[in-house]
């Protein structure tokens, strides 16, 4: 049995060089040929890697020479832009799951804001336990996920339509509740996990790493993933090869619910208090963000968790070393925003360039 | 078309070619092609998928640059083959029409028409409809199409939506002998009796002295309406010839490089009489009560026209179409699956005719795609093992003689015979028992063709059995072992190999449609 895999292996590849060489023959002819393939080398290199280069660039010149380069790369200011953007990491690494079996979901950052509220509320009004609080966010953030999943995969409404009211009806259920009022927690341990290090690391900074390993694992090792990206691709091939596309694309939602409502706790944790006015739309889109900024690197062309945390990252720090150059408040929605055009702008001109290759 | 030429117009011909190559990183799609066309000629342009001809006219289009050193001349215009573009091939003449015609359904012809060139509108903006009415009615005049200009081309027969197209892209031509037409595999998506309305359509405006350029798959239209035949293969002209007095095995020749004795295999006789599949009475969709048996190592043909609910025979057996009614029994087991799962699990494997939209994760890779019908198998100890199907990716791309240069490529990058032998692998690795194929080899080139049913053959010999749709009647007449005709929901006529030729499933498809047709108008 192993032989004979061998060498069907070995056979491929040899007509792979058949391949290569009949097209670099010394026939091959106008001298561009070379370049042209050098080109091709190196194009999705850098397609793969160019958010990261740009990343390490960026990092380099505000922690060597532009303004204030001790305190960008002081380990009060590292850790901080790392603690502050654990959250909105782990929103953008719920709202790639729907998006990778090609829906959206605009209630992410709704989710948060509601089971940060629900969190801080059954601590500090109720006094129930942090366990129990845990478990009521996750119960809303399934029923959000399953409300908004049935919508979708089974009413088949419009998942933009779907999420975009869903997040409305969230926001004015948060304002009946508060009136607008913040409410602060004193849970020592919550308190801990937001402000804390472990090993010089932020605390939080491993919840991240948690999910993260998590959603990796979901959408790159199991069945599960590989048919979320396959109903991505084509559901209509998906439900010809056996999957369950309703269920499916269900289960996303449900999946990115659960995650919003984990980084919604987190998010008390991180602010020792739940905001009304903080969840929404202010954390969805960057969340989308980071989610689209993340397709077009490691994996380009497939949102994916490495180049979500990258994409996250990276225009954490670059606010962060804007910030300490006295670039005023506005950077903030324009930075992000601009990011993410121009590095889906910069991916579609390269992919096209690919699809024009094949 | 006052002033018309025929086929004596001089010898400078309408296009030329010279020394046109295209390279791409690692492959050189055109290989120094030089071709002309004459005048008022269709000329076929022939190839194997992977032989150069799309390039070929993405580079006639402007889509592509040529590599440096050729030249492409259209009429008087000139340009170098690494200097063209959309704006210079429309200038020069060339007008392309391709398979899918991109006409809009729901809009009327006369929009249709003006959507190309433009509305003409009043001083304050409105649409001239009146003027654009006329015109519309002088195209449809000039090309002879059975529609008016205030009918949705939703409505007009296949063929006739093709020639809209054709209308459109002509429609600001002068003389009829202006230009070069190139039509990009027009027939594949028309059925059998649309596509003889368009050919004859198309003869008629070469006769007016039109040029045509026609690429095709389906040898008989090159033999029926072409005056000349292009052959590439492997990026390479491999030569031109006038068609008169040609056979079809002379161009399969020219196509594959080699005579090929049998495009299709044997396949080997029907041993048992054990049935495979029973199906009583069976009514889904327009299917008004089928009856048929299968029996295991058969295969079994379905005859056809369009509409006769030959794919919805399919789907309901796979349990993607929702039975209304009926009896199926598998091994003598009665069966009733509600969805595709429990038909694979039944060990049912289905080929969709859409491969596009029905079968290709396109941007997903060879890998992925080749094992969708069963990742599953590779998640063992609590994770998925990309080693594993890997290896076996790459045991199936050497099993069904695909063309790639890895199993992690783009499917979407494969061509149109590669990617259905990964679709066909995708299947017959489950070894099923039984397997249905809907038209198997649509806008699929000889030799893939021939490795297709070789793999096929392969699994009928370990004891699948099959069920092939084809509207392809001589492939039928060469692979099946009995054939049953659909008509207007029921099997109409069975015909038994070695009875079966493709003459005789044309008159009886036609005919049953036709008597059916009648008894209901009288009933």
């Amino acid at each position: 049995m192993t032989t004979a895999h061998t060498s069907a292996g070995a056979s491929t590849d040899e007509t792979e060089v058949a391949v290569a060489s009949s097209g670099l023959g010394p026939d091959a002819g106008p001298r561009t040929a070379p370049a042209r393939t050098l080109w091709s080398r190196v194009t999705p290199l850098l397609e793969q890697y160019g958010l990261l280069i740009l990343f390490l660039l960026m990092f380099f010149i505000f922690a060597s020479f532009w303004d204030r380069p001790a305190t960008f790369r002081s380990g009060a200011n590292l850790r901080s832009v790392l603690g502050t953007y654990s959250v909105p990491g782990v929103l953008a690494l719920a709202a790639i799951v729907p998006l990778v079996c090609g829906q959206f979901d605009l209630t992410v950052g709704s989710v948060a804001g509601l089971t940060a509220l629900s969190t801080a509320a059954a601590l500090t009004r109720f006094e129930y336990s942090l366990a129990v609080a845990v478990v009521l966010a996750v119960a809303i953030g399934l029923a959000v996920g399953l409300l908004n999943g049935y919508l979708v995969a089974y009413v088949g409404v419009n998942a933009f339509i779907t999420t975009l009211g869903m997040a409305s009806v969230i926001a004015g259920l948060i304002t009946l509740y508060t009136n607008g009022d913040t409410i602060i927690i004193g849970d020592r341990t919550l308190g801990a996990l937001g402000a804390d290090n472990f090993l010089g690391i932020p605390m939080i900074l491993y919840a991240l790493a948690v999910v993260a390993i998590v959603v990796y694992y979901l959408l790159g090792h199991t069945p599960f993933g590989r048919y979320l990206h396959s109903i991505g691709s084509n559901p209509t091939a998906a439900r010809l090869v056996g999957l369950d596309v309703r269920r499916l694309v269900m289960l996303s939602f449900v999946l990115s619910a659960v995650i919003s409502a984990i980084a919604g706790v987190l998010l008390v944790a991180r602010n020792g208090n739940a905001n009304p006015q903080v969840g929404g739309q202010i954390l969805t889109l960057p969340a989308l963000a980071a989610a689209f900024l993340g397709a077009t690197a490691i994996r380009p062309g497939r949102f994916n968790v490495v180049g979500t945390l990258l994409a996250v990252f990276f225009v954490a720090f670059a606010l962060s070393g804007l910030n300490l150059n006295d670039v005023s408040q506005w950077i903030t929605d324009f930075f992000t925003g601009a990011a993410l055009v121009a590095a889906v702008a910069l991916s579609t001109v390269i992919g096209r360039r690919r699809a024009g290759a094949s | 078309m006052a002033q018309l030429h025929g086929d004596a117009q001089g010898s400078a011909p309408a296009l030329r070619v010279t020394s046109l190559s295209k390279t791409f990183p690692g492959t050189r799609a055109l290989d120094d092609v030089s071709l002309e066309v004459q005048p008022g000629h269709i000329h076929a342009l022939l190839g194997g998928n992977g032989s150069g001809k799309s390039t070929l006219i993405k580079v006639l289009a402007g889509v592509y640059h040529g590599d440096p050193g050729g030249e492409i001349t259209v009429g008087t215009a000139s340009a170098h083959s690494d200097k063209t573009s959309p704006q210079w091939a429309r200038q020069a003449g060339l007008h392309f029409v391709h398979q899918n015609p991109g006409v809009f359904p729901t809009m009327t012809v006369a929009e249709n028409m003006a959507i190309g060139r433009g509305f003409e509108t009043t001083g304050i903006g409105s649409i001239k409809w009146r003027a654009l009415k006329r015109r519309t009615a002088e195209l449809l005049e000039r090309f002879q199409i059975q529609a008016t200009p205030d009918m949705p081309v939703g409505l007009l027969r296949p063929a006739d939506r093709t020639m809209v197209a054709i209308a459109r892209a002509l429609q600001d031509q002068e003389g009829g002998h202006d230009g070069v037409l190139v039509l990009d595999e027009p027939t594949a998506s028309l059925p059998a009796s649309e596509v003889d309305v368009l050919l004859t359509a198309l003869r008629r405006y070469a006769a007016a002295g039109q040029t045509i350029i026609f690429v095709t798959h389906r040898l008989d239209e090159v033999i029926a309406i072409s005056d000349r035949v292009s052959v590439l293969r492997d990026g390479r002209h491999v030569a031109t010839i006038d068609t008169e007095g040609k056979n079809e095995m002379d161009l399969v020749e020219l196509i594959v490089g080699r005579a090929l004795d049998r495009v299709f295999p044997e396949m080997p006789p029907v041993e048992s009489e054990e049935a495979a599949l029973e199906v009583r009475g069976l009514v889904a969709g327009p299917l008004r009560g089928v009856d048929f048996t299968l029996r295991k190592g058969e295969v079994l043909g379905i005859a056809g026209l369009l509409g006769s609910g030959r794919t919805e025979l399919l789907k309901a057996l796979f349990g993607a179409y929702p039975l209304a009614a009926g009896q199926v029994l598998l091994d003598g087991q009665p069966v009733r699956f509600k969805g595709v799962e429990q038909a694979m699990d039944a060990g049912i494997a289905y080929i969709p005719e859409d491969r596009a939209a029905e079968a290709a994760f396109l941007d997903m890779s060879l890998r992925e795609n080749v094992s969708a019908s069963q990742v599953r198998h590779y998640w063992r100890g609590l994770r998925h093992r990309h080693g594993a199907e890997g290896v076996d990716a790459r045991r199936s791309i050497t099993d069904y003689m695909v063309k790639a240069h890895s199993d992690q490529q783009p499917f979407g990058t494969l061509s149109g015979g590669n990617q259905q032998k990964v679709v066909l692998a995708r299947w017959l690795r489950r070894r099923p028992k039984l397997l249905l194929l809907d038209e198997p080899t649509q806008g699929v080139d000889v030799n893939a063709r021939a490795e297709i049913y070789g793999a096929v053959r392969r699994a009928v010999e370990e004891g699948t059995s099959v069920i092939v749709v084809t509207s392809d009647f001589e492939e039928l007449s060469r692979v099946a072992d009995r054939v049953i005709v659909l008509a207007h929901g029921r099997v109409v006529a069975q015909v038994a190999a070695p009875h079966i030729e493709p003459h005789r499933l044309t008159e009886l498809a036609f005919a049953s449609a036709g008597d059916t047709t009648r008894k209901v108008a009288a009933s």
